[in-house]
């Protein structure tokens, strides 16, 4: 008979056993995760289950602001227009509008009937206090983008007069869905409770919410395009990680997605939908000219010099992106091609400069701050440390407070860019840009280059060379260095149709689920 | 004690794994055959005679990577061990002697730390200090003491009520000499069991912190940190995850396997022990049996 082990032999032989059996299980889970078919994602009725990587924070558009988290707000708030897919302005809740002969009034004409869900009418005085709100709410994110609002009135109860302090023909391009979307007055008479329990008078109506995690929302049928609205249900979930996402959409928890470049081909394999929407994304780098060693000219040019943009697009975006220098993609209206590649790759005339600077290879140190962590903080601390200048990243959850009070050195910012082009530039250049880090700097005729262009009409065939102007004025700051355009993707189930073409929106017009 | 231990095999095993880690540890950085921050063009590669674990997203070498990060992964584990042994055991010893209100009060303090949720709570002193390994490890370390207090305390609790520690204060013998001639010596076995079990603890709450991209800045690489990228990165490289995962659980189950070995070579005094804490929590600790009477 053979001896019995020992104790301890027993012991160890059952420990290595129970990890085996550990290890088993989860791998049979993760195989099954990865055979699932796109198929049966869609669970057969017309719900909408979007996980986002960016679920908002804030459901009060003025605090939302015009960042990527717009795009979830619209499912709820309409606006007085929204853009086509050629990036004009059309009507919404706007039925139509006029400027006076000079542009330095708009009048818009609401549409009647309308409603907001808490069933507060949607009418000139509505609109009229979404702007006045936007303007004086001490938490407003946007009121930096309405510098050329005077005051607003009324006359009748559809009309809305908006009297400007300049002649501004961007007015109808900047009263879309990033900047005024309308909430109803009587929920906005407490911001606080509108923040996070939204009522508009948008496709869809929020039944359920919980901060930062999950929305429920159900058709409004009182919508003025319901017709166009074929999603009943609508579940935006908080995307828990990106590496997660396309197992959701493989297994039926969601049925459409962003997601990460590094993600597309796997979504293409499980059988999914990968779309790059077009949009105005542009990545920066964000310098603080006010501080040391930003204050030193040679230094912000080496730091231009020595930024490799095809690194970025190569590492980050897996075919779906493209280098720029600019706020904007290339090919888009305000892309200035007589400004395109003033700072090319040269790491050796950085270094020249950095020498001219009177600093050594090292001497430079600086902190990155950035709010998480991504590869982009990663690949600018190569290329600097390439050229001599030491850069440590500091990942600090709390980033937004000082990037926005300006009181950061160095950082990084990606912005889903804007409808109307000078937003876009007036939020990067100006002296109150939000993400311009160099605050109250600006570039020498940033100002007269912008009143040029707001002065321009859209329709005039000068508009393009006017405006391409402003953004080669734009570019003579020496607070932001533009590196490469972050694609738009989306991964959906085959039984959502295609979303239309919007640049920079997910507009659910239109769109059924089979 | 030591010998006793590797006559075990699980002890021998413990020792293997734990001595490769040790090295790793000290020598991994300087054994990388690479720069573990030098990126390329060549990203996420496969294994090849160049890259044995292949590139990462980055186009960094992945093995040297995986040995840079060995000591911050394990300079953390040892961190929380030692912090949590240092705050454990001395309160632990002092709560039976200190007379009713320091026994009170350190209980108390010891049920409250049990109940916070050691990493969000890391995670919360990491955003208000800093984003470090050391204060994160720190408060890792706090939150895990009340394991070493209980230990302490119940082997001293044993002890102190034995006849012959009776007998000794009787003829006089101080408290201070009474702990270091006759406490100390029976609730070192089960502080050594607890400061194994820790350290493996210890690993899986850095591994995890890293994980979330907590405690170590990037592109420091640790074990956790290089298991999140490659997360991100799994369709193009299936196996990435492998090798950090397997060094994370080798770690642990060599801790494990060092406390199981420990438990062993302590004998009936060690059994004893975990018999008088599994017959407190059944509710029979008030009998408080004495350990040395069964001898």
């Amino acid at each position: 008979m053979p001896a019995r082990p020992s104790l301890p032999a027993r012991r160890l032989r059952r420990s290595a056993l129970l990890t085996a059996l550990l290890a088993v299980p989860a791998l049979v889970l993760s195989a099954c995760a990865g055979s699932g078919s796109a198929a049966s994602t869609s669970g057969g009725s017309a719900t909408l289950k979007w996980a986002t990587s960016y679920f908002p924070t804030h459901w009060d558009p003025v605090v939302g602001g015009s960042g990527a988290q717009f795009r979830e707000l619209a499912l709820v708030y309409a606006s007085l227009t929204r853009t086509d897919t050629k990036g004009n302005a059309v009507p919404d809740l706007a039925q139509s509008w006029k400027y006076n002969s000079t542009g330095t009034e708009i009048t818009f004409h609401v549409r009647p009937n309308q409603k907001f869900t808490d069933g507060t009418p949607v009418n000139a005085v509505a609109v009229k206090d979404a702007i006045d709100r936007a303007i004086h709410q001490k938490d407003s994110a946007i009121f930096g983008d309405l510098t050329s609002i005077k005051n607003v009135t009324t006359s009748g109860d559809l009309d809305v007069l908006v009297h400007l302090t300049q002649t501004d023909y961007q007015i109808p391009l900047l009263f879309g869905e990033r900047v005024l979307q309308i909430a109803s007055p009587k929920a906005a008479a407490n911001p606080t409770k509108l923040d996070q329990a939204p009522v508009g008078a948008g496709p869809f109506i929020v039944t359920s919410l919980v901060p930062g995690t999950k929305a429920v929302l159900k058709k409004n049928p009182n919508y003025w395009d319901a017709k166009d609205i074929h999603i009943n249900n609508v579940q935006l979930i908080a995307a828990p990680d990106a590496a997660t996402v396309v197992s959701g959409l493989q297994t039926g928890v969601y049925n459409f997605a962003d997601i990460t470049p590094s993600q597309a081909s796997a979504a293409k394999s499980a059988g999914l939908d990968v779309f790059v929407q077009p949009g105005f994304n542009a990545e920066n780098i964000s310098l603080n000219v006010n501080k040391a060693p930003f204050n030193n000219p040679k230094v912000v040019d080496a730091v231009r010099y020595a930024v490799n943009r095809k690194e970025f697009v190569d590492k980050l975006t897996f075919g779906y992106g493209e280098a720029t220098d600019q706020p904007f993609p290339p090919g888009y209206v305000a892309y200035d091609n007589a400004a395109a590649d003033l700072y090319p790759y040269n790491p050796a005339k950085s270094k020249q400069l950095l020498a001219e600077a009177g600093y050594k290879s090292g001497q430079i140190k600086l902190t990155l701050d950035i709010p998480a962590a991504v590869p982009d903080a990663e690949i600018v601390q190569s290329q600097l440390a390439a050229v001599g200048i030491k850069v440590s990243i500091d990942i600090d959850k709390n980033w937004a407070t000082p990037f926005f009070a300006k009181n950061l050195t160095f950082s990084l910012y990606g912005t889903t860019g804007r409808d109307s082009a000078v937003q876009t530039l007036t939020a990067h250049f100006g002296p109150n840009g939000p993400l311009n880090l160099s605050s109250p700097y600006e570039p020498a005729g940033f100002e007269a280059a912008i009143a040029k262009v707001r002065q321009t009409p859209i329709d005039s065939p000068d508009y393009a060379k006017v405006l391409q102007a402003a953004t080669r004025v734009g570019l003579t700051s020496k607070a932001l260095i533009f590196t490469y355009v972050a694609p738009n993707i989306f991964a959906k189930s085959k039984s959502i149709s295609a979303l239309p073409a919007i640049p920079g929106h997910v507009d659910w017009t239109g769109v059924t689920i089979s | 004690m030591v010998r006793r231990i590797l006559s075990l095999r699980a002890g021998r095993l413990a020792a293997g794994i734990l001595s490769a880690i040790a090295l790793l540890a000290i020598f991994g950085p300087l054994l990388a055959p690479d720069n573990p921050l030098g990126s390329s063009s060549k990203t996420l590669a496969g294994p090849s005679g160049q890259h044995w674990l292949g590139t990462d997203y980055l186009g960094r070498d992945v093995f040297s990577r995986l040995l840079d990060g060995s000591r911050d992964s394990v300079v953390g584990a040892v961190e929380v061990a030692l912090v949590a042994l240092v705050v454990g055991v001395i309160p632990g010893l002092l709560s039976v002697y200190l007379g009713r209100v320091f026994e009170w009060t350190s209980l108390r303090l010891a049920d409250t730390l049990i109940s916070l949720p050691f990493l969000v709570f890391a995670v919360a002193v990491t955003a208000l200090l800093g984003n470090g390994i050391t204060q994160a490890m720190l408060v890792v370390g706090v939150l895990v003491s009340p394991v070493f207090f209980r230990v302490s305390r119940a082997a001293t609790l044993a002890v102190a009520r034995s006849q012959y520690v009776e007998v000794a204060l009787i003829s006089g013998a101080s408290v201070n000499w009474i702990v270091r001639r006759h406490v100390w010596v029976k609730v070192l076995p089960a502080v050594a069991v607890a400061l194994a079990q820790t350290m493996g603890v210890g690993f899986i709450v850095v591994s995890s912190l890293s994980f979330l991209g907590i405690g170590v800045q990037p592109p420091a690489p640790t074990w956790g940190g290089l298991l999140a990228s490659d997360l991100n990165y799994l369709h193009y490289q299936p196996w990435a995850p492998v090798a950090p995962s397997v060094l994370i659980m080798a770690t642990v189950w060599g801790c494990n396997l060092l406390a199981d070995a420990i438990r062993d070579v302590s004998g009936e005094t060690g059994r004893a022990l975990i018999n008088t804490r599994k017959a407190q929590a059944n509710g029979l600790g008030a009998k408080r049996i004495p350990v040395e009477g069964r001898v």
